[in-house]
Parts: C-alpha cells; structure tokens; sequence
C-alpha cells in the first residue's frame, strides 16, 4: 500500500511488469531518457536499460506497427502515443492490424500489445492535446478499452491490460495524471477488465461516465442529494469494450432513469451505443427518455474547450434535474 | 462511334535487358547460362532441380487457380506468372524457421516447407479446415506450423511487422531471421519508411525484399516514384541495399545466402528484386486498359522458367523426358488437391465469431445468438 498519484501508479505498474516479465517492454516518443512528456516513465530506462525502455522516431504509425511485430513474436510492448490526438495516424495499425491478427491468421498470430493514449480535456490543450478518441476504436472488434481514472484502477488496469492476451487501448486521464493521489494496493494485483464501479449508490437516477468526469459527476451527485434534490447512483464505466452490461440493467431497473455523461463527441459517442443497448433491455422500466450529456460535434477550443466543450457540472446538474422533471 | 477505353502506354525496356548499367547482379544470362556478373552459387543437381520443379509447379498452380476464378468456383485470383524465381531463390535462403512474411504473390514458401497442396488449394475454396479458416481471399495464404505470415491485405502495412519480429529477435537473444516481402508500390507508403528508419536504428536481423513488377495495378514506376531504384531508397536510412535480377532464382538465391549470413555483423539490407508481373494484377484487372502486350513479350524473353531450365540443361541434369513427366506430375497433383479442396466444408456461421478475443465477450455472443436464431444455415 502507498500513496500516489495517477501518474505515479501508472508508472509503478509497469515497473512491476518490467521487473516481472522479460518480455515487456515500453516504446514511444521521448520515453526514455526524459520519462515521457508527462513523465509517466520517468526512471524506467536508468532502471531496466534502453533495450526494454525504447526511444523511438517520432512516428506513431510506426510505434504501433513495430509494437505490433514485437507481440507477433510473443513481447509484450507497452506502446505510448503521446498524446491521442495523435493517435489516428496509427489508426489502421491498431484496428486493422494489432487487432485483426488474432481473427484473420485463424488464431494462429496475435499481437496483444498496449496503447497507451493520454486523453481527455481539462489542461487548456486545444483539439490535439484533449481528444477522447474512443468511438473511432470500437468498430470492427478485436481490441478491449478501459479507461482509469483512480490511482489504484490506473494501477490495476494497467497491469491488466499488459498481461491481456488481445490489445488494449488505456485511455489515460491527463488531467488527474498529477491532481489526484490514493492509496495504491501495489502489489502486483490486476483490476479486471469489464467491471463497472458504483461510485455511489442512489435511487432515482443512474448516471454513468467514464475517465475523468467521474469525479465531476460524484460531486454533483453528493452536492444534489445533500440539497434535498435527487438520489442519483453515479457509475464509473471503467471498461468501454467489454462494457458492464448487467450492473447497468440492475441499476437502470431500479432507478427507471439513465443519464449517460461523457467528453466525446455526441454523435456515435459511446453514449449511444449505451442509450440503444439499454433502453431495448430496460424499456419496461424507463420512467423518462434517456439522456446524454457529451461534448457537442465540433473541435476542443484552446480557449474556451475545458469550460464550454467538456460537460462540466453545471451541464450534468441540469441534465440531472430535468430528467427528474420528465412526466409521461 | 465507340469511346476508346483507357489509354495503355508505349512499352518501356525491360530492365533487365539494362542489368550492367543499372546494377542489377546475375548469374544467369537470358538464356540460363552462368554468364552474369555474380558466381555461380553451385546448388546441388538435387537443389537445382528442386528450384525448377517448384517453379514449374508454381506457374501451374497459377494457371489452374485462374480458370478456377474464371470459371466461378473461386471467388479471386492473384497471379504469380513471371514472379517464381524470386520467391523459390528468397525461401530456399532462410531457414526453416525463419519468419516469412509473404506479399500477395509468393506461394513458394509453403510449398518449399512442406505444405500440402491439398491445404493451399482449401485455402483458395475457403475450407473450413484451413489455417485461416476462409476468412482471407484466396491467395492471401497464411502457416504459423511453417512460419509463413500473411499480413493484412493493405500492400505494406505488415513491413514494420516483419521489422518488429526481427527486433523481438535480436531483443530476445533468439537465433531467428525475418524475411519481410513487399512490392514496389509498397514502398509509397509510410510504413515501409517507418520500417527502414527503425531497421536502421535498431539493426534487426531482417531481410527486406522489394520485389519490383514495374506495376503497381496499372500504376507504372515513374508515378509511383522520382527514384526507382528501390534498393537506393535504404540509402536514406542507413540500411545497405542491392540490386538482383529476381528473374534469376540463383542470383537471388546467393544475394538472400550473403545476406541472411550477414545480418549480424552488418545489419538489416534491403534487396531489390527486378522482376515482372506477366499477368494480371487481380482476377478483378484489365492490363489492357494501361500496358501494351509488346511490353510483356520484352520480358517474356527474361522468362525465369526457361532460364532456369537453360541452366539445368547446360549442367546436363535435364532433359525432355524430365520436362514432360514433370508437367504431369504437376497437373496429376494439383487436380487431386482440387478434387479434394472442393470438397471440403466450409466454415459454419459462428466461425466468424472465434477468434475476435482471445475469450469471446457477452457482446460477440449476443450478436452471435441472435444472428443464428435468425439465420437459417441454407440462408444465403
């Protein structure tokens, strides 16, 4: 048990694959010698050497791609894009090779690497450096997503995701990289991919997120019930692919009303697939429409994206009011 | 009055008929004799013949392969023609368990390490029991039993690949090359600079091979590239590179030897195979919209067939005898895998389902229940 940050936890989990597993290694932009931009892997290289702590060109398509031969052999590289903006030039090398390997060699060739995408807004970044690029990374299969956003779930998943036998996108919270600390159970435990946490139980809504906005939406959520308005249960996704189908049937069941919250575009937002899947297996029990509060489809603004693109409190307080307003 | 239809060019020179001044090395002259700048590698009679009967054997599968198409029992064809003495010289270098990763027309591997006829032709009918369970179109043949990989369709995107085994290799301690397949036209794409700047840094032991066809569908070479010189390319990222007729497998044979045999002390390399693509792109192509058949007929004249067996004849371990029970053979083998291919099952509805995940998710099986519940298995 110690005390870190998001950014320190992420890192201490890949320590303890490095130290674990020979053939884990880490490749990116400037992950050696410098840590990473973020620092993320600061130490690693002095620690485990150039040859598992890899400097690369700056090239994401060809990070992947080489991450993708070195699984092909049977490593297991940790691949960082530096920011997800930049991920899409490696875009076919994620979904139409990494995650296609396994399917279209007939199971005989896999290539379970990690791609790790620091993401979402909340640093005055502008479009590239606040992108939650999930909905392009969904169709097609062959490749899970989480997104952590505790220490102890960055820890968790992390290690998860190295230890996976397909490929894995981690989608990294940057704005809790350094902001947030926990208590870590660090020994080398691996948080399961597919589960959803009930941050907090509640009655009258149930409202899901994932990555950051988490914390955004529990706030509100205990900011709303302590003022006499409604019991909302507030559930972090965690894992977008597979995603947790039974806890939100439970909960939607209960509650009859679904707000989905999340930083991405609205249009074939990961929201939507939720809004589909669960009003045919809820329908019976929904008492209002289901909501979404997502980011409009327009590009992150430098200067007014973290305030007015990404949903903040003040949008999910009213979603959250004007569901409970809703009369059939 | 009738529109005309495309707009074929005025044939270019083979360039092979350019060897000495473009520095493509030979051992074989057109006519198969030992003639060329580079010594004879002395293959055994045994080695030799090897080389051509699988050549032959080649060329018959690709003959028989596109009546299958044309005759709609097949669904698509990619021809080989022209392009045997490359891919028998490449494969006969490397080990057997050397990784492979083939481009779309090299099927000499699989039948160099001892794959069945009967498997490659299931492949084509998309059988059920072959490797890739009919999920790729016929041609796009893939072996993890004889390390041969079929990367993804897009031409290119798998060079980084071969790159990346490579390394994991050297990374590993382990005594395993790579020999990395593309064409011309792959060498457009960022992935091959992607895979060239990280050869060149990271030194693994791979043996790139840009086989050029002078085509790229109906693309020719001066659209694709101001330097088409291939090998020269490598020179922009620190890895060696060379020139060879890929028209003469003992030429191709021998660079690939030194090669592989090199990789440690002196690096990656990249090998520029001069050759040419007689037939059609695709089952899907129409050559006649862009080249004139006078350009074939100039490398018509390079043709690896006849040199190869120009030079078996020369050694004097060859003779008509040879030549006609081996076309027999040939024809005699492949019917029956026919026979037995096409009357293989092909793979069930869920198949497609497998193999997505490592373990399938409650999303894959929900959509799999519910297609086959409305489905019929005759559905169609």
């Amino acid at each position: 048990m110690a005390k870190m940050n998001v950014l320190e936890a992420l890192r201490a989990a890949m320590a303890w694959e490095l130290e674990h597993d020979s053939d884990v290694v880490i490749l990116g932009e400037d992950v050696g010698t410098a840590g990473g931009i973020f620092r993320t892997t600061q130490g690693l290289q002095n620690r485990f050497g150039p040859d598992r702590v890899i400097d690369t060109p700056m090239d994401e398509s060809g990070i992947i791609a080489h991450a993708v031969g070195l699984a092909l052999a049977g490593m297991k590289p940790i691949a960082e894009i530096q920011f997800s903006g930049f991920i899409h030039n490696a875009h076919e090398q994620i979904m139409f090779c990494a995650a296609k390997y396994r399917w279209m060699s007939g199971g005989e060739y896999t290539s379970p690497l990690v791609v790790r995408a620091p993401s979402f807004g909340g640093i005055m970044g502008g479009v590239w450096h606040s992108h939650s690029p999930e909905s392009y990374y969904i169709h097609g299969g062959g490749i899970k997503i989480v997104a952590p956003s505790t220490p102890q779930d960055a820890y968790g998943l992390m290690l998860a995701a190295i230890r996976d036998p397909d490929p894995v996108l981690i989608l990294e919270p940057v704005p809790l990289y350094r902001s947030l600390s926990g208590e870590v159970e660090d020994d080398g435990t691996a948080t399961e991919i597919g589960p959803a946490e009930t941050v907090r139980p509640g009655q009258d809504i149930t409202a899901v997120t994932y990555g950051p906005l988490r914390h955004v939406l529990k706030e509100v959520a205990d900011e709303l019930a302590a003022s006499g308005g409604a019991d909302t249960e507030v559930i972090d996704l965690k894992t977008l692919i597979p995603w947790d189908v039974e806890r939100l049937v439970e909960s939607v069941n209960r509650t009859g009303r679904l707000v989905i919250i999340h930083e991405a575009p609205q249009t074939l937002g990961f929201g939507a697939e939720l809004a589909a899947e669960l009003q045919q297996r809820c329908f019976g029990y929904l008492q209002a429409p289901i909501d979404r509060v997502c980011a409009p489809d327009v590009p992150y603004s430098y200067r007014v994206g973290d305030d007015y693109y990404k949903p903040g409190a003040e949008r999910i307080r009213a979603a959250l009011n004007k569901i409970m307003e809703f009369a059939f | 009055m009738s529109e005309k239809i495309g707009n074929p060019r005025e044939p270019r020179p083979a360039l092979l008929d350019l060897a000495g001044d473009l520095n493509i090395h030979q051992v074989l002259d057109r006519n198969g004799l030992p003639n060329g700048d580079m010594p004879d590698p002395g293959l055994s009679n045994d080695e030799a013949r090897m080389f051509y009967e699988t050549m032959v054997l080649l060329r018959t599968i690709d003959e028989r392969g596109w009546k299958l198409q044309r005759s709609g029992r097949i669904a698509f064809w990619i021809p080989l023609r022209g392009q045997e003495a490359l891919q028998v010289g490449a494969t006969h270098a490397m080990h057997s368990d050397d990784w492979i990763f083939r481009a779309h027309r090299e099927m000499a591997p699989w039948l160099m390490r001892g794959g069945s006829l009967e498997l490659m032709f299931a492949q084509f009918f998309g059988a059920a029991q072959e490797p890739q369970k009919g999920r790729r179109l016929p041609c796009l043949i893939g072996n993890r039993s004889l390390n041969i990989i079929q990367g993804p369709t897009q031409v290119g995107s798998f060079i980084p690949h071969a790159c990346g085994v490579a390394w994991a290799a050297k990374l590993r301690g382990a005594d395993i090359k790579v020999l990395g397949l593309f064409g011309d036209g792959a060498t457009s794409r960022s992935e091959f600079h992607s895979a060239m700047n990280f050869a060149g840094i990271h030194q693994p032991p791979v043996v790139f091979i840009c086989v050029n066809n002078s085509w790229a569908v109906s693309t020719p070479l001066d659209c694709q590239t101001a330097q088409a010189n291939f090998a020269a390319k490598g020179d922009a990222y620190g890895v060696r590179n060379l020139r060879v007729d890929g028209n003469d497998p003992l030429a191709v044979y021998a660079v690939t030897k030194a090669a592989r045999e090199s990789l440690e002390s002196e690096g990656p390399i990249l090998i520029e195979a001069v050759t040419y693509r007689l037939g059609y792109h695709t089952s899907s192509d129409n050559p006649d919209l862009y080249r004139q058949e006078a350009e074939a007929a100039l490398w018509a004249a390079w043709d690896p067939l006849q040199r190869m067996r120009g030079y078996l004849e020369h050694k004097g371990w060859w003779d008509d005898a040879d030549e006609a029970a081996l076309h027999q053979r040939c024809e005699d083998d492949i019917q029956a895998a026919i026979n037995a291919a096409s009357a293989m099952a092909i793979p069930g509805r869920s198949s497609q389902f497998e193999d997505v995940f490592a373990e399938s998710t409650w999303m894959l099986d929900e959509q799999a229940e519910r297609l086959l519940s409305e489905q019929s298995e005759s559905a169609s």
